[in-house]
């Protein structure tokens, strides 16, 4: 399977969308505060990055005094860490961690090895750039950063999810094709997750032109359909 | 810790089920995995799933100049990195023949067990917080703080210094860099009756880790444990004492040791080693300042720097155990192989999977914590 283009795709930013009713922008404003105000963070460390955490969640720089605190399940959790280099094996577990998240969600990717492989650069088990395979929100680049940076970092998202500018989320169900044409060119044709992509975009009516293309014709016809869990007493 | 009225239910063999504890599991040592086997709660097979934060350190590093390597080096242990640039600079001074001048290898000695001090508390800090204690967690943590500033004043980086080098250290000691070192030192010391009346002298820490995952010293010899588990057990093997390096000899320390092998001993012999670490670091403030002369042998260009071909062999003590480097050259400007031999891929693979069988699921997080493994060193 050959790499997805990105050219071919054109992903921009998606701006604030301004509705004609005011109240409704205020209520928005309303919404894009409370959710900028409590975030959960996703408790998972994919890389060294993750040794830079507990100093910025604890006594010393307090993450809680911001709202932000860690979270054990996807399901419940608001903000995607990825903590620096993505192992190949590891990135299947993110993907299906990101998938499985309710949106709105948010991704940062913390150290420079999210953005362009940083020291691992020729290493044959990391994957390189992080937003290839899923959308990413916000970058903290450094070796690793600070505590003080990565808080810097959380405050701009803060600040982009009350503006309601933080829409990375919308790319993935968008532009689902480039994705998973990327993640099939990592993993292989017979790549699959629980998470009915295709289903969620046309729910939330995000469905666009890019959604559907060659590599999701490929995914629908390896993906068997899921079964009703049976149990056994 | 059992309640009293405790009856044990004896479940059918039918209700075998199987588990994935980890990668993303708040009982987990970072981002690592284990399948485990279980009947009710009583795990009968595990298995370790490593390979997640493997990156090919080996490879990468017949791939760089030997001096680039002294970068890549410190990723291989995140909480304790120091040992690995310091190993591995031993290792290629050795082929090189290389004295290191005297006061590099006091510097170099002060850096190790500042290093080891802040590994045992972020340790401390985290093997409480699986037994559900989280004030250990925020005063470990943010007193290891403290002496990564001292790191980022010596060295510039707070984790990742690299300020060693094959032939000695970067730069000297800032001035007043001792009297802080003194300061923070005295405040940890001061601290360790704290630390001992939350938690390691807690009766809720102390029921909870006795007799967890216990290891005999037959068991400890053939499963190759190395550091504090092995002196966990009772045996006193120190690579700073039976196989010297650097300044070692020169210094007046103990090798604490425990007798019961399991994770309540393995916590108490870090916490002796802590008092021990401060113990030596007083030592080298004192001599420091009188030994003067270069920080520095100097090499060739660094760019062009053929190491004459050979092989060499170096151990250091890391705050998990044993860690050595195998180095081989076959004359050129990178290296031809290089092997690493951590401890923690010992520990967190075949001794865990050993001592997780007959133990309950929620043994298995007081286990790997108690055995300090770091994945990113198991899987490298």
């Amino acid at each position: 399977m050959k790499k997805s283009d990105l050219d071919k795709v054109k992903i921009k930013q998606i701006p604030a969308q301004k509705r004609t009713n005011p109240f409704a922008n205020v209520f928005d404003e309303f919404v894009g505060f409370c959710r900028s105000r409590s975030m959960f963070m996703l408790h998972y460390c994919t890389g060294c990055g993750a040794i830079e955490l507990p100093p910025a969640m604890t006594s010393r720089f307090d993450m809680e005094r911001l709202g932000i605190q860690p979270m054990v399940s996807p399901r419940q959790a608001d903000i995607l860490l990825i903590t620096g280099y993505v192992s190949i094996k590891t990135l299947k577990r993110v993907i299906l961690t990101y998938e499985q998240m309710a949106a709105p969600k948010y991704v940062i990717g913390i150290c420079s090895c999210t953005v362009n492989g940083g020291m691992y650069w020729q290493s044959y088990a990391t994957a390189k750039k992080l937003d290839e395979y899923f959308p990413v929100d916000l970058y903290i680049a450094g070796c690793m950063p600070r505590p003080e940076a990565v808080i810097e970092g959380l405050q701009q998202l803060m600040q982009k999810i009350k503006a309601n500018e933080a829409n990375s989320w919308k790319q993935y169900y968008k532009n689902y094709d480039y994705f998973l044409g990327n993640q099939q060119h990592l993993f292989g044709n017979n790549w699959q997750t629980p998470t009915d992509v295709i289903g969620e975009a046309e729910t939330y009516q995000l469905a666009g032109p890019n959604t559907l293309g060659e590599h999701t014709k490929i995914l629908q016809s390896v993906q068997t359909p899921l079964k009703p869990l049976e149990m056994k007493l | 810790m059992r309640p009293e009225n405790y009856q044990a239910v004896n479940h059918p063999p039918s209700h075998e089920f199987e588990l994935n504890f980890g990668p993303n599991h708040p009982g987990i040592e970072g981002n690592f995995a284990l399948k485990v086997k279980l009947q009710g709660d009583i795990v009968v097979e595990a298995r370790t799933d490593a390979g997640y934060l493997h990156r090919g350190f080996e490879k990468l590093m017949e791939d760089r100049l030997w001096i680039q390597n002294i970068a890549l080096v410190p990723r291989i242990c995140v909480p304790d990195p120091v040992p690995m640039e310091v190993c591995y600079s031993l290792a290629v001074e050795d082929l090189a023949n290389i004295e290191v001048p005297e006061r590099a290898q006091w510097i170099r000695v002060l850096q190790l067990e500042l290093s080891r001090i802040a590994a045992h508390l972020f340790f401390f800090g985290g093997h409480a917080a699986t037994t559900g204690m989280y004030t250990p967690m925020y005063w470990g943590v943010a007193d290891r703080d403290l002496l990564l500033d001292l790191f980022e004043e010596l060295t510039g980086g707070r984790i990742y210094s690299i300020y060693n080098l094959p032939g000695g250290v970067r730069q000297d000691v800032p001035e007043g860099f001792l009297q802080r070192v003194s300061d923070t030192l005295d405040y940890i010391d001061g601290r360790l009756k704290d630390y001992d009346n939350l938690f390691f002298t807690n009766q809720i820490f102390v029921k909870r880790a006795r007799g967890v995952g216990t290891i005999n010293q037959q068991q400890a010899l053939d499963w190759s444990v190395t550091g504090p588990n092995l002196r966990a057990c009772g045996l006193e093997f120190d690579v700073r004492r039976d196989d010297p390096y650097l300044i070692y000899p020169q210094l007046d320390f103990d090798i604490p040791t425990e007798q019961a092998g399991d994770a309540l001993a393995r916590t108490l012999v870090r916490r002796l080693e802590m008092v021990e670490s401060i113990r030596i670091i007083r030592q080298v403030i004192k001599a420091l300042p009188d030994i003067k002369g270069p920080l520095r042998t100097p090499i060739p260009n660094p760019l062009a720097w053929r190491v004459p071909a050979g092989e060499s062999y170096a151990r250091v003590e890391s705050s998990k155990g044993e860690v050595a480097y195998y180095v081989v050259s076959n004359g050129g400007e990178k290296p031809y192989r290089v092997h690493i031999r951590g401890p923690s891929a010992m520990h967190a693979v075949q001794v865990l999977e050993k001592l997780a069988v007959g133990s309950r699921l929620e043994d298995i997080a007081q286990t790997i914590f108690s055995l300090d493994a770091c994945p990113p060193e198991v899987d490298r």
